[in-house]
């Protein structure tokens, strides 16, 4: 990975998510404070920091739930700052909240398949799902309400990839999870990053960054402060103490 | 034996009807969080549509599949003009909006088709009887609960079994999540209106044939619908098919076997069920919304100059009646009395963030304990106005009781519920209130000698209460209660968790505005010396609701300017117009899309626009 600072200059079709100087508010509170990122193909970006940081708020702009006031965001190089969710979502954006946003009274196939998207042609379809996440299939037909929080966050990354996303959008899958189940779904993020898919990840949990991001980013009140490769973040004693409190 | 098997199945016409108008309702509500007070008209609209195009083309048939398809393009472009772009905005003014069009329906059905009751005959087939024991059933009424019911059952299909329905489902459990997965909500919400909007109109056609058409019939089914939800639960189609086959079958036997109690009776199965399940017999346990109302507040005068201008406006007061013509003087009377039941629901809706959509009951209720004690007692009015006080109060605090137990809309629907359970005594308790002609006081009250008949008296009168309650519900929301119903009003949630029992503080908040309406009343029985009906029903709590909102919710002093806006236009429009509903309608639609917040909003945010320098 070479050029890890400023992140690789790739063509516009392989640049797969573009944020730039984005400026976020929620009424008068600047939240987000010109954030530049961007995620290439095949890549896993992270993204760390603290409690309040603004990371959800980054990927709830990318997303297009939040409007940025100034900034631009693409999407292989088209500008989607001005679109809405759904269109987002259906030009192959996968999106897993932090909260995961099971359905709570849909089965578990029915949150897989509703609102399914190219599951002829794409790669993702049900059987696929289930040797990703093997707990999901003995669970098919429990209601959304019923699962454990580990099998929500599984659900939530399967439900995302049923829409057959060339770029996953990950708000901190690790959060509150069991090490056993943690491993599982470090696991299958690894598998997903091994096939191609662009992630941007989100993760206050440092190993677990190490372990799966090609690139970090240290948010800190809204602003990047920090950009280095898993070698270099690793060893960065400051930054870990300073923004992240390792 | 009969007989009973009678009811069971008129029970079950009447639940049928519910059901298609609470089913849209519910799932609107679900998918999107909105209400829509303009789904009774809808229904009431598909009876009239059914009428002409029976007079049209001969048959029924016809009439019932064709009559949705305006009422449908109707419902649709007001989701999508009107209603779309409130979604960001709170539910107070989806419910003004949506109110608004219930009176330009309500307007545009009596002057195409009159206020007579139409009649739709049924369709030849079923145009007879058929036999049910020794007795006989109509057979369309059978029809119409088999139309109902494979209604229903393809309803459930749909919603359980295929696609579409699954995606309504997930939106109605969490829509931005399905947006975040590629659905287009505003599209599926849409779809859905719409759909309601026919169901609605499928049963007013359906209810043709039986009870005719008619003014009136839009809040006639709307309210048992908004009980019917409360009951089943927001949101479940499940719960709308229960509750409507509950409501319809209890009051089914209500009227059959105690006429008497029959009007409380659903009114009993809904408290029952609030008190056991207040989420609804199907719902699913709803947090607490944020920020139920929709305007913002004001900020308050400065002091020193808010008494400068105070004593200026009440010494106006005091000098204008000497100058004017007792007709003027009059009026000004009444704006009085009415910007005193305004405050009161502002202490409700601006400040403790209750929307309530039920308070002229307690206006009522105190008007009408005033001249029902003076007529048949010869009460003292001025004793009367206390004990009517006392009544409204008592009414408060018992309505209230289980109206706090929700929050938000079905809050709303539970005080109209209830308004309208006022309104219905009084329309039908003839021998004490004298049925729809109302009741009047014989001799005009009087006071230390004066009789109030001298409009320059009574108007001090009022003008003595208005101050009174201004100066007093301007402490009382600035004392510590009074921050404990602010802090309600902008997070329930968070005063429940620092430890405040926020329901007893809104039952608080409920009964005090309620005396405070009351008082409004039974001045406005002194004044008046008559009351009807019209004075409880739902149109009149929409129009203090408006009256608020004009003004401004959250100051006490924007529903005074709000009332007397509101009843200079009501009384110049009413004479040169007969179209006065189609007006206020406007005015409400008018005051959401213009003046979010008010007179006193707006002029807040001019205010700010003007003093604000072009922003970085
Ligand atoms: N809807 C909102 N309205 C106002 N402020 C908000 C809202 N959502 C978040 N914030 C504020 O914005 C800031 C950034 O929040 P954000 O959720 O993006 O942080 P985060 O980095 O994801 O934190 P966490 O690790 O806790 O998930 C925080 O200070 C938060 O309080
Ligand atoms: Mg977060």
């Amino acid at each position: 990975m070479a050029g890890a600072r400023a992140g690789p200059k790739l063509p516009g079709r392989l640049r797969m998510l573009e944020l730039d100087g984005i400026h976020t508010y929620y009424g008068d509170s600047h939240v987000l404070r010109g954030v530049s990122l961007s995620v290439g193909a095949g890549e896993v970006v992270c993204l760390l920091g603290r409690n309040g940081a603004g990371k959800t708020t980054t990927i709830l702009t990318a997303m297009g739930y939040v409007k940025p006031r100034t900034g631009r965001i693409a999407y292989r190089a088209r500008n989607i700052t001005a679109l809405r969710p759904f269109e987002i979502a259906r030009l192959g954006v996968g999106y897993v909240p932090q909260e995961r946003g099971i359905f709570p009274s849909l089965t578990v196939v029915e949150n897989l398949t509703v609102f399914a998207r190219g599951t002829r042609r794409g790669r993702w379809t049900l059987p696929r799902i289930f040797a990703l996440f093997p707990v999901l299939e003995a669970r098919v037909g429990h209601l959304g309400f019923q699962l454990s929080g580990g099998e929500q966050q599984m659900l939530s990354i399967a439900r995302a990839l049923m829409l057959n996303p060339t770029l996953l959008l990950l708000d901190e899958p690790s959060e509150g999870l069991a090490p056993m189940i943690l491993q599982q779904i470090v696991t299958a993020i690894k598998s997903l990053r091994n096939e191609g898919l662009a992630i941007l990840l989100v993760e206050q949990n440092l190993r677990t960054a190490l372990a799966l991001g090609d690139r970090h980013h240290v948010l800190n009140k809204g602003e990047i402060c920090y950009t280095g490769s898993s070698a270099e973040l690793g060893g960065n004693d400051t930054v870990l103490r300073d923004y992240l409190s390792v | 034996m009969e007989f009973f098997l009678e009811q069971i199945l008129n029970g079950l016409v009447y639940g049928v009807l519910l059901f298609l108008t609470a089913a849209g309702l519910s799932l609107i509500f679900g998918l999107m969080n909105v209400v829509s007070l303009a789904h009774g008209s809808f229904f009431m609209m598909g009876g009239y549509v059914a009428y002409s195009l029976y007079r049209l083309t001969g048959s029924f048939w016809a009439a019932l599949l064709l009559a949705p398809v305006p009422i449908v393009a109707a419902g649709v472009a007001m989701e999508v003009i009107f209603l779309r772009p409130l979604y960001r905005r709170g539910h107070l003014d989806q419910v003004l909006l949506t109110f608004g069009f219930t009176f330009i329906f309500l307007d545009a059905v009596q002057t195409i088709w009159g206020r007579d009751v139409l009649a739709l005959p049924p369709p030849a087939v079923f145009d007879g009887v058929v036999a049910l024991g020794t007795g006989v059933f109509s057979s369309y009424r059978l029809f119409l609960i088999g139309f109902g019911l494979a209604i229903a059952l393809l309803l459930w299909l749909f919603l359980d079994r295929s696609q579409l329905g699954a995606r309504v489902r997930a939106g109605v459990d969490d829509a931005a999540m399905a947006g975040g997965l590629g659905c287009n909500i505003s599209a599926l919400f849409t779809a859905i209106f719409g759909a309601g909007v026919a169901l609605a109109a499928l049963g007013g056609v359906a209810a043709g044939p039986i009870f005719g058409i008619y003014p009136g019939e839009d809040a006639e089914i709307l309210i048992p619908a908004f009980i019917v939800i409360v009951v089943g639960g927001m949101g479940s189609l499940r719960g709308a098919f229960v509750g409507s086959l509950l409501i319809g079958e209890a009051d089914t036997f209500g009227n059959a076997y105690m006429p008497q109690l029959a009007l409380f009776l659903i009114y009993l199965v809904m408290a029952i069920v609030l008190l056991v399940r207040p989420q609804g017999l199907f719902g699913i346990k709803h947090g607490l919304a944020a920020s139920p109302s929709g305007s913002t507040p004001a900020a308050p005068l400065p002091s020193r100059r808010a008494l400068a201008i105070g004593l200026i406006g009440v010494a106006a007061l005091v000098i204008y009646p000497l100058l004017v013509a007792d007709y003027q003087r009059s009026l000004v009377t009444e704006l009085l009395i009415f910007a005193i039941v305004a405050m009161s629901l502002d202490l409700l809706l601006g400040f403790t963030g209750l929307m309530s959509l039920g308070h002229a009951a307690f206006f009522g209720l105190g008007a009408y304990v005033v001249i029902v004690l003076g007529t048949f007692f010869d009460f003292n009015a001025w004793f009367g106005v206390a004990l009517g006080i006392g009544a409204a109060a008592l009414a408060a605090l018992v309505i209230g009781y289980f109206c706090v137990r929700a929050s938000g809309i079905p809050f709303l629907m539970l005080t109209l519920a209830f308004s309208q359970l006022v309104y219905s005594v009084a329309l039908k308790w003839r021998d004490v209130t004298g049925g729809s002609d109302g009741i009047g006081l014989a001799v005009k009250p009087s006071l230390f000698g004066f009789t109030l008949s001298n409009s320059l008296t009574m108007y001090f009168v009022a003008l003595f209460f208005f101050v009174l309650c201004f100066l007093g519900l301007r402490r009382l929301v600035s004392s510590p209660l009074g921050r404990v119903f602010i802090g309600i009003r902008e997070n329930e949630a968070r005063m429940l968790a620092i430890g405040y029992a926020t329901r007893r503080y809104k039952l608080a908040s409920f009964t005090i505005g309620g005396a405070v309406a009351g008082l409004a009343g039974g001045l406005y029985a002194v004044f008046n010396g008559f009351i009807s009906p019209d004075a409880v029903y739902w149109s009149a709590s929409g129009d203090i609701l408006i009256m608020v909102m004009l003004g401004g919710a959250g100051t006490l002093l924007g529903p005074v300017f709000g009332a007397a806006a509101f009843l200079l236009m009501k009384n110049l429009v009413s004479t040169y117009s007969e179209h006065w509903l189609a007006i206020i309608g406007v005015v409400f639609v008018a005051c959401v899309l213009f003046f979010p917040g008010g007179f006193w909003g707006t002029l807040r945010q001019v205010r700010i626009m003007t003093r604000e320098k072009v922003p970085a």
